[in-house]
């Protein structure tokens, strides 16, 4: 008797409960160093896109309209893993996040990814290159497919986009400097990431005419490379080809620039990429060229407003980790499509679906990562000129300047 | 090659002897462990930074401000947090670890996580024997032999640092001596913070400033320290001029291992204590009873 | 019937004679019983996660208390234990595919082999000369680490291992069993004749030397038996994290162990466990206030100085003496409201 009673009572409760979380927000979990500038720029970028989402009224799921909500978690990886993943698990069962996008220190990223995956969570990483994230996909789809990278590439083909640049630079020192086959030094902070890149750059630098004078490699977080800096200089290198993510790039530039060396410094400085880069070195930061996502230059028809809605809100421009925004507008795009927020009917659509971002042209290939192709997904170059980020590459998009030589 | 050797492991062991020296000071006076020895090199370094960057205040003025404020805490810090707990040798040490991560997070909390830069006093550089040097490594060196001079003639030569002496040999005698000795420790915790700071004004150009920057000079600075003899400022500065030499022909010797330099001159201060347990300089100590 | 009916009554004999008499003894029985039934009445994954770590890190952190607080040997670098731990077992399931049943205590053994082998050079230095090159040891095998990325797999450190158990209530129970086995194990030992020597040794090298004691053998025992249980703690971390990565050999955890064991009370043993079971979770429910968000290990680090200006002995031993009192005569403890002593009946105080 109680039973017959209670059945249709809980069935009611949970029509009115369900109910309940049909008219609730969509919450977005935001994770990041938010003390660091990597986790700031997931912030605000997060905050472009809720703001710009909830002004034209939401998001429609299945003809009901819902609001964005945006949960910010500092996930402190910078100084602990640990707590990176407590703050995952804490954005996952504390604040009900139906979404996870951020993450940038690999270590704590593949220490999160697991978190996620334990707890069947969407996760877009906006920040983490490491190869071994998408890997996870391929070699366990049924248990890794949460995961999609919506910023940057996987390190591997970053090395691509390296490899162009660097050929277009080479090519000007040909002509400017009348040295036919440039020397580069190559300087590569000794981690795991950057193994591949050096093997490739040592195999293809040559073919490129172009010939490697030495590898140093330092540490992520060394303070000093005046030594390194002697023995380049003592190989009269005309490139120093950077592969660094770490304050190494910091001390890099403004050594460099103090020492006055004449070689010009081009690769992956994740640290040029920053606004602080040029009052990190005092100003002695000039012609460090980096890989870079954000410039005020037509990468895709979204880019210029972006970056200058963000410079005009933030008074800074966006670094790569801004990229949330993309992960936020492209979850958005597959969730009108397919009409629900289940993460099991939004991967199919994700992994077919084409989104313009403001960074990059998205698809997905099998890893979960973003399929690389220039002018695409390839990102772009910038150099340091008297301080000023300024673009210079793909030269095909509007908007770039000329690379300039140093002058001593 | 050998100039480029002689050369930066020259410059670099200015830099770790003007760290080594106060960290050596405290302990061979007051026996104190100071772990936020280096984070009172960053706040000197962050000191400097806001009033040259952002207060615009000129150089000759920032400097001994900076090196001030720095001080005044350090003499605050001292009364309040490390003084009542000294009888206790473990809760100074964490007391220590607690003060620099208070420093570390308050950092963190005004000024963020990024870098920051401090411009040179003097720009521009230099070419001794071939290679190149800038004009601030060559004032981190010279303000290094003063430091040393004058903290040597302080100790040798005047009456504080008789007292000083006496204090760090026996806190007994030195009481029935009628030296104040717990006003000794004090002016010794301030000269030893007023070397770090130091250290943090004309060292933190050359590197790059930031809320974790403590850390990894803390690592080689104990090393030279260790390495040297605790408690010798003769050791600290040869200490320093070894590490600083091993670092030099690490990189110059095995350039793509150059990573690897902080863990080889750790591995000599290893194998140094093997075969000195003292260090080069350190006092042997009775086996404490 | 009789038979049956004696044990639980021999039970009840002993929890009211033995555990209940005492405050200290009664908290830690609730605290076990409470950790313990905690997953069956509430198993909100968040709070299971951190207690798992808490658990994880109290046998880290008693684990120093063990070497540096018995002994004397202040070891500033014992995250090396840590790492090895964690990295041993990760790599042994790695490449070899072994289950981590197999590997957790191998990995634990390498550690403990590694505390003998750092034990022999440290028996020759002294006091802080000690502590400091001890730092050295986990910096110097990041550095090899990392020389070697193929096979450690450098700044990533190597992932996708196996859990112990599959779900978060069985990862909790292993943290938390095997926690109170090595914590109760490390009381009981120095408890025993083994940890009177240890104490004897921190307290006065040369007077236990000259009291014909092996000084050597037991310090060496010391280092390789915190070895042994800080690499469990170290390889049970790697297997609920999935991950064993270079920051397992951080001087930053180094630091954190040396607060945990000296904010707690060296020499205990409960103390330093006490410590993480307060401090761990604190930082964690700081991060859960808006307020206190971003701010969290400022506050942490406030506290930890504020409990030490008036506790300079660790917190648990302050606590102790408030309330309890030692027998003038016996020995034994007793509850600070008594007058006479529970066992030689004397006069307290």
């Amino acid at each position: 008797m109680i039973r017959k009673l209670l059945l249709p009572a809980v069935a009611a409760l949970g029509l009115v409960f369900s109910q309940g979380v049909w008219s609730q927000n969509i919450k977005f979990a935001i994770l990041g160093p938010m003390a660091f500038v990597q986790g700031e720029n997931h912030w605000a970028g997060a905050e472009m896109a809720r703001d710009e989402i909830n002004k034209a009224g939401g998001i429609a799921v299945g003809g009901a309209k819902r609001m964005v909500e945006i949960i910010k978690i500092d996930t402190n990886e910078i100084q602990s893993v640990p707590d990176a993943t407590n703050a995952i698990e804490r954005a996952i069962s504390r604040d009900k996040a139906d979404f996870l996008i951020g993450g940038f220190r690999s270590e704590a990223v593949i220490a999160m990814q697991e978190v996620a995956m334990d707890n069947k969570k969407l996760f877009m990483g906006v920040g983490a290159a490491a190869f071994k994230l998408g890997q996870n996909v391929e070699q366990n789809y049924e248990r890794y497919k949460y995961w999609f990278r919506a910023s940057p590439t996987k390190d591997i083909d970053l090395a691509k986009t390296l490899f162009a640049v660097l050929g277009s630079v080479a090519e000007q020192i040909r002509k400017d400097l009348n040295r036919p086959v440039p020397k580069v030094a190559i300087v590569a902070e000794k981690t795991a990431w950057t193994e591949g890149l050096i093997k490739a750059a040592q195999a293809n630098l040559p073919k490129m005419n172009m010939e490697v004078v030495g590898l140093w490699q330092p540490s992520a977080i060394a303070t000093d490379v005046t030594a390194e800096l002697s023995a380049i200089k003592r190989a009269n290198a005309d490139i120093v080809f950077t592969i660094i993510s770490g304050p190494l790039g910091i001390v890099l530039g403004r050594q460099m620039g103090e020492l006055e060396l004449s070689a010009v410094a081009w690769g992956i400085n994740v640290e040029a990429q920053k606004d602080g880069f040029w009052q990190a070195t005092a100003g002695k930061g000039n012609y460090v060229s980096t890989l870079d996502t954000y410039a005020e230059v037509e990468t895709t028809p979204k880019t210029i407003p972006f970056v200058r809605a963000f410079k005009a809100r933030f008074n800074k421009s966006p670094i790569y980790t801004a990229a949330t925004y993309d992960a936020i507008m492209a979850l958005k795009q597959v969730i009108e499509q397919t009409g629900t927020i289940e993460a099991e009917k939004l991967i199919p659509a994700i992994e077919k679906s084409e989104y313009v971002g403001t960074g990059a042209i998205a698809t997905y290939d099998n890893r979960h990562d973003l399929v690389w192709a220039v002018g695409k997904t390839s990102g772009i170059a910038v150099e340091w000129q008297d301080g000023q980020k300024v673009p210079f590459w793909p030269p095909g998009t509007k908007g770039m300047k000329p690379f300039k030589l140093p002058k001593h | 090659m050998f100039q480029d050797i002689l050369v930066s492991g020259l410059v670099n062991s200015g830099v770790y002897a003007l760290l080594a020296l106060g960290f050596s000071l405290i302990f061979g006076v007051a026996r104190i462990v100071n772990i936020a020895h280096t984070a009172f090199y960053m706040l000197a370094a962050y000191a400097l930074y806001g009033l040259l960057v952002i207060a615009k205040v000129p150089f000759l003025l920032a400097i001994p401000l900076a090196v001030a404020a720095v001080v005044a805490l350090s003499l605050v810090c001292y009364k309040l947090v490390i003084e009542p707990v000294r009888q206790h040798e473990s809760a100074v040490l964490i007391a220590t670890i607690a003060l620099a991560l208070i420093f570390q997070e308050s950092l963190l909390v005004a000024f963020g996580g990024s870098f920051r830069g401090i411009p040179n006093a003097v720009e521009g550089v230099v070419s001794i024997i071939g290679v190149r040097v800038s004009y601030q490594r060559l004032i981190v060196l010279v303000v290094v032999a003063i430091t040393l001079v004058a903290t040597w003639y302080l100790l040798n030569r005047t009456r504080l640092g008789l007292a000083i002496r006496t204090a760090a040999n026996d806190q007994e005698i030195a009481n029935l001596m009628g030296i104040d000795v717990s006003r000794v420790a004090m002016y010794t915790v301030g000269i030893s913070v007023a070397l770090a700071a130091i250290a943090g004004v004309v060292v933190a150009p050359v590197f790059v400033v930031d809320p974790l920057m403590w850390l990894s000079p803390l690592v080689t600075m104990l090393a030279i320290v260790v390495l040297g003899g605790l408690g010798s400022l003769k050791g600290s500065v040869i200490g320093a001029f070894i590490i600083g030499y091993v670092e030099a022909i690490t990189v110059f010797a095995v350039p793509s291992g150059s990573y690897l330099k902080g863990a080889v001159a750790l591995t000599i201060m290893i194998v140094v204590l093997l075969i000195r347990p003292e260090g080069l300089y350190g006092v042997v100590f009775e086996e404490e009873r | 019937m009789k038979g049956l009916l004696a044990w639980p009554r021999w039970l009840w004999a002993q929890l009211r004679h033995e555990v209940l008499v005492l405050p200290s003894r009664s908290f830690v029985f609730f605290a076990v019983l409470l950790l313990l039934v905690l997953p069956l009445a509430y198993d909100d994954p968040y709070v299971l996660r951190i207690i798992t770590m808490t658990a994880i890190f109290a046998i880290f952190a008693a684990s120093w208390d063990l070497l540096a607080g018995f002994t004397g040997q202040v070891n500033f670098g014992h995250a090396l234990f840590f790492g090895i731990g964690a990295y041993t077992s990760a790599l042994l399931s790695h490449h070899l595919g072994w289950l981590p049943w197999l590997t957790v205590p191998l990995g634990a053994a390498l550690a403990m082999m590694a505390g003998f082998l750092v034990g022999i050079p440290c028996l020759r230095l002294r006091g802080s000369y000690l502590s400091l090159a001890t730092l050295a040891f986990p910096l110097i095998l990041t550095g090899l680490l990392f020389a070697f990325p193929d096979f450690s797999g450098g700044e990533l450190g190597v992932s996708g291992l196996k859990r112990i158990l599959v779900g978060t209530v069985g990862n909790y129970y292993v943290a938390v069993l095997l926690m109170l086995v090595s914590c109760f194990g490390m009381w009981g030992i120095g408890d025993s004749n083994t940890g009177l020597i240890f104490h004897a040794i921190r307290e006065d090298e040369v007077a236990c030397r000259a009291s014909g004691i092996n000084t050597t053998r037991y310090k060496l025992l010391a280092f390789a038996l915190s070895g042994w249980f800080a690499g469990l703690s170290g390889a049970l971390f790697a297997h609920f994290m999935r991950v064993a990565g270079p920051s397992s050999l951080e001087v930053a955890l180094s630091f954190q162990v040396v607060i945990w064991g000296i904010f707690g009370g060296i020499a205990t043993i409960y103390g330093p466990v006490l410590a993480v079971f307060l401090l761990y979770p604190l930082t964690e429910i700081l991060a859960n206030i808006d307020l206190f968000k971003e701010i969290r290990l400022l506050i942490f680090a406030v506290i930890v100085l504020l409990v030490l200006l008036f506790m300079p002995q660790g917190l648990t031993p302050w606590i102790r003496d408030k309330i309890e009192v030692v027998c003038p005569r016996c020995k034994n403890r007793n509850v600070f409201t008594r007058h006479q002593c529970r066992l030689c009946g004397a006069e307290l105080r």
